[in-house]
């Protein structure tokens, strides 16, 4: 027993060396400057996909997303808030990505989600937002040597990009029945990645440092639709949402074109138990669709994201009601690492409450996530979501 | 319910009284403050390919024009008096003007006339180069120049008669190891008095011999006070002695002329123009280059230059063969109006501005060197030739100061030794799509 396990390891390790040799030659092979690719697993391509996700959906692993009104996923859902309301959300990552390089530990610092509702006439409930639907920010510092004619010199070079896809929707949801919700949603896509490459030279007096800038603009379009269905003790919701064609330019000039990702979710829950739900959830976007939005080669995978959890009616802290949420949850990323499917795994929990007489409420969301792509390197990640609603 | 779970409740109400909400905000402001930290690369390039943008390497025959200029700075403004003795090669005077003496000094806060003179003497602060220390005893002759003849008063071949043993108005010899940051030439108190009694101009002409090849550099009334004329009024040697600065009245009425000549070198041996085939810095008469390139715009305009060297090959000259001269690159910012190349020169940018930086070399070294231009050459972009001509000046840090002269073979050399631009850059490229 103790035989095989210790083969199998050996196994294993000799896989991951020999996949790292492979992904090393094949680098070598193809040659060319290709300056895109971020030093971690999750942020490849065009960024990691915070999921647009509230703090309270996020606690619960993202289960509840389909009927959280917070979270700009199913535009009927937004028919649940009564009152003017005004939502926004900050959400640090703190990501550590190990390899046999060492290990870098860095910070990302989102804001992915603002928005406000406002009920108009009788069922109806309007809302506006910007959500991040794919967080490019990322910086990679690597030295090389480079050939100039007889004689070489070394160069340190800093890619970085800052900046998102974001999504801004204008969604209004209508109740026509008690137990019936529907919502539609336009979305416009857009954002900016400002993409700079910074080249120190080892040799200061004789080269100049280069700096380039370039600024890649997306626009794009999408429409989404949505329904709930209640029973007393269950809630079905169902959202779609269907992309038009997108694009980049840099400057006035569109370098690719593509079409933004359909997504098709369905949440179930039961509501059975007082100020509590317990809910799973799935969807599916074919991401696959932004493949041509790349440089040549570029491509895209379509991912399910599957998630289980729940909220909890907790202690009373004096007059205030206290939710306990925990979840976890199971994605695929759009963008793979090396030509390898990234998974992301995570668990989480989280509280919420309201303050001033409920005009105030706040949720915050602990996540643990750890992303695979079965390369010898692994990232693991701890995200703080805190969101804060403020309501008439 | 046990007393235990019944005391939970009014914990929980305690804490939430006193320390929730401020935990909270605690927990707000922690978060939102967290700064971004977004540097990482340990992982490649096994989750990103170590290519750095390809750098292209080109050599061009870019020099369209080059030239060297003899006698600049030109008369009357070299920084540094060059007096140099290096036998048959180089032999430099330096002539000093006091064109105006005062006749009166003071004794007992009281002014009088002057009748006697007393220990009258140059006073000079010398450039002192430790690191070549004349090898042998110096001397310093000082020579009554007596002429204010207009026009020829700064002709050498005019002035070099004068310096005759007859005319030898003072004379010191100074040890090697004795010269420091300030010098006296002790002068003729019978000549001070008579200039000073007659109130007519005292000009003195210095020239340097040694045994073996020596140089002096003074410091010039165009950087600091010049050298100063001091004597006593009187015998008495409680009498307040008496400074006089250089100054010149030649050319009359011209004061834009007259004042630089207060102090000036003429050559006496050497200064030979520099042959067409090689572009000259520094030397005596002190030389500065000019050149002009042409760089196709698909380098200069649309790529971005990373590294542009002047590819130079040097040719050994004879003074101070090891001696390190600094040649600085520096822009020429005179207006494209000037077609002028000895005013273009005179209009430079300062020693190290644009970013150019120096290069060192001795006299006696030869063979190709590089000098690196990259700043300048990145000024020429998206400017045409006529708004920002692509020019460049090389000059000595030394001008003046010493008599090495540096020699790099010009364009009208065989070819393998002319100047060439070498450029490193980086061409259009697309980047930042994945």
């Amino acid at each position: 027993m103790t035989t095989r396990m210790t083969l199998s390891r050996e196994h294993s390790a000799m896989r991951s060396a020999l996949v790292a040799m492979a992904i090393l030659l094949a680098g070598w092979l193809a040659g060319g400057a290709r300056l895109d690719a971020q030093a971690n697993i999750g942020s490849q391509g065009f960024g990691y996909p915070p999921g647009q996700l509230s703090a309270r959906a996020y606690a619960s692993g993202g289960a509840v997303a389909e009927m959280d009104p917070w979270s700009p996923v199913n535009p009927a859902s937004v028919g649940m808030l009564g009152t003017r309301l005004l939502v926004f959300q900050i959400e640090p990552e703190f990501r550590t990505v190990q390899s046999a390089g060492g290990t870098d530990r860095t910070t990302t610092a989102r804001d992915p989600l603002v928005f406000g509702a406002m009920p108009v006439g009788q069922g109806w409930v309007v809302s506006v937002g910007a959500s991040t639907l794919l967080d490019r920010s990322a910086a990679t510092e690597f030295q090389t040597m480079q050939r100039t004619g007889a004689d070489s010199v070394g160069v340190s070079t800093t890619f970085r990009v800052n900046g998102a896809i974001n999504d801004l929707r204008l969604a209004a949801a209508w109740t026509p029945q008690s137990w019936l919700r529907v919502g539609v949603g336009a979305h416009a896509l857009t954002g900016r990645n400002l993409v700079s490459v910074l080249e120190s030279f080892s040799d200061s007096t004789a080269f100049a440092n280069l700096n380039l800038q370039r600024n890649l603009s997306f626009s794009g379009a999408a429409v989404s639709a949505g329904a709930q269905l209640f029973t007393k003790t269950v809630l079905a919701a169902v959202s779609v949402r269907h992309g038009g064609s997108m694009h980049v330019s840099a400057g006035d000039t569109v370098i690719s074109s593509a079409n933004a990702p359909d997504r098709l979710g369905v949440s179930l829950a039961y509501t059975g138990i007082a100020n509590s739900a317990i809910a799973v959830r799935t969807s599916h976007e074919n991401w696959s669709s932004l493949g041509g939005l790349g440089s040549a080669g570029f491509r895209a995978v379509d991912a399910w994201d599957t998630s289980v959890g729940g909220e909890l009616a907790g202690p009373r802290l004096g007059a205030h009601p206290l939710m306990l949420r925990a979840g976890a949850r199971r994605r695929t990323l759009p963008f793979q690492a090396e030509g390898r499917q990234v998974d992301e795994k995570s668990i989480m929990g989280g509280l919420g409450t309201f303050w001033a007489a409920g005009h105030v409420l706040t949720d915050l969301a602990v996540i643990r996530a750890s992303r695979d792509a079965s390369l010898p390197a692994s990232e693991k990640a701890w995200t703080i979501s805190i969101g804060i609603s403020i309501r008439q | 319910m046990s007393p235990q779970a019944r005391r939970w409740p009014r914990v929980l109400r305690t804490l939430h009284k006193r320390a929730v909400l401020p935990l909270f905000a605690l927990t707000i402001g922690a978060v939102a403050g967290c700064s971004e930290k977004l540097q990482g690369g340990k992982s490649c390039p096994l989750l990103c390919p170590e290519e750095s943008l390809q750098l292209r390497d080109t050599i061009l025959d870019a020099v369209v024009f080059d030239t060297t200029v003899m006698g600049l700075p030109s008369i009357g403004n070299e920084s540094w008096l060059l007096l140099a003795s290096h036998g048959d090669t180089l032999d430099t005077r330096v002539i000093v003007r006091f064109d105006t003496l005062p006749q009166t000094y003071k004794f007992g806060g009281i002014d009088s006339t002057i009748v006697r003179v007393d220990s009258a003497y140059l006073r000079a602060v010398i450039a002192r180069d430790t690191l070549h220390p004349p090898t042998a005893p110096v001397t310093v002759e000082l020579y009554d120049i007596d002429t204010t003849a207009a026009g020829t008063d700064t002709v050498a071949a005019a002035l070099l008669p004068f310096f005759q043993p007859e005319r030898r108005i003072g004379s010191k010899t100074f040890a090697p190891e004795s010269l420091k940051d300030t010098v006296r030439f002790s002068i003729s108190n019978a000549i001070v008095l008579d200039r000073v009694t007659k109130g007519t101009p005292l000009r003195v002409g210095l020239r340097l011999v040694s045994a073996k090849s020596a140089e002096l550099a003074i410091q010039s009334t165009t950087t600091g006070t010049g050298m100063t004329l001091v004597f006593r009024g009187s015998l008495d040697t409680t009498a307040t002695p008496v400074t006089v600065t250089p100054l010149s009245h030649t050319p009359l009425n011209q004061s834009f002329l007259s004042g630089p000549l207060a102090d000036y070198v003429i050559v006496a041996k050497g200064g030979a123009p520099t042959s067409p085939a090689l572009l000259a810095v520094g030397g005596v008469p002190s030389r500065r280059t000019y050149l002009r390139f042409d760089v196709p715009p698909s380098i200069v305009d649309s790529s971005t230059v990373v590294r542009a060297s002047l590819l130079v090959t040097q040719r050994p000259t004879p003074i101070d063969r090891t001696d390190s001269i600094t040649v600085y690159p520096v822009a020429v910012v005179a207006a494209p109006i000037v077609t002028d190349i000895f005013t273009a020169l005179q209009f430079l940018a300062a020693p190290g501005g644009f970013g150019l930086g120096q290069f060192r070399t001795t006299p006696g070294d030869s063979g190709l060197k590089a000098i690196d231009i990259v700043s300048l050459v990145r000024t020429w972009r998206g400017a045409t030739a006529v708004l920002n001509p692509r020019v460049l000046a090389l000059r000595s840090g030394q001008e003046w100061q010493s008599g090495a002269e540096i020699d790099f073979f010009s364009t009208r050399a065989a070819a393998p030794l002319r100047p060439r631009l070498r450029i490193t850059y980086v061409p259009p490229t697309s980047y930042g799509l994945p």
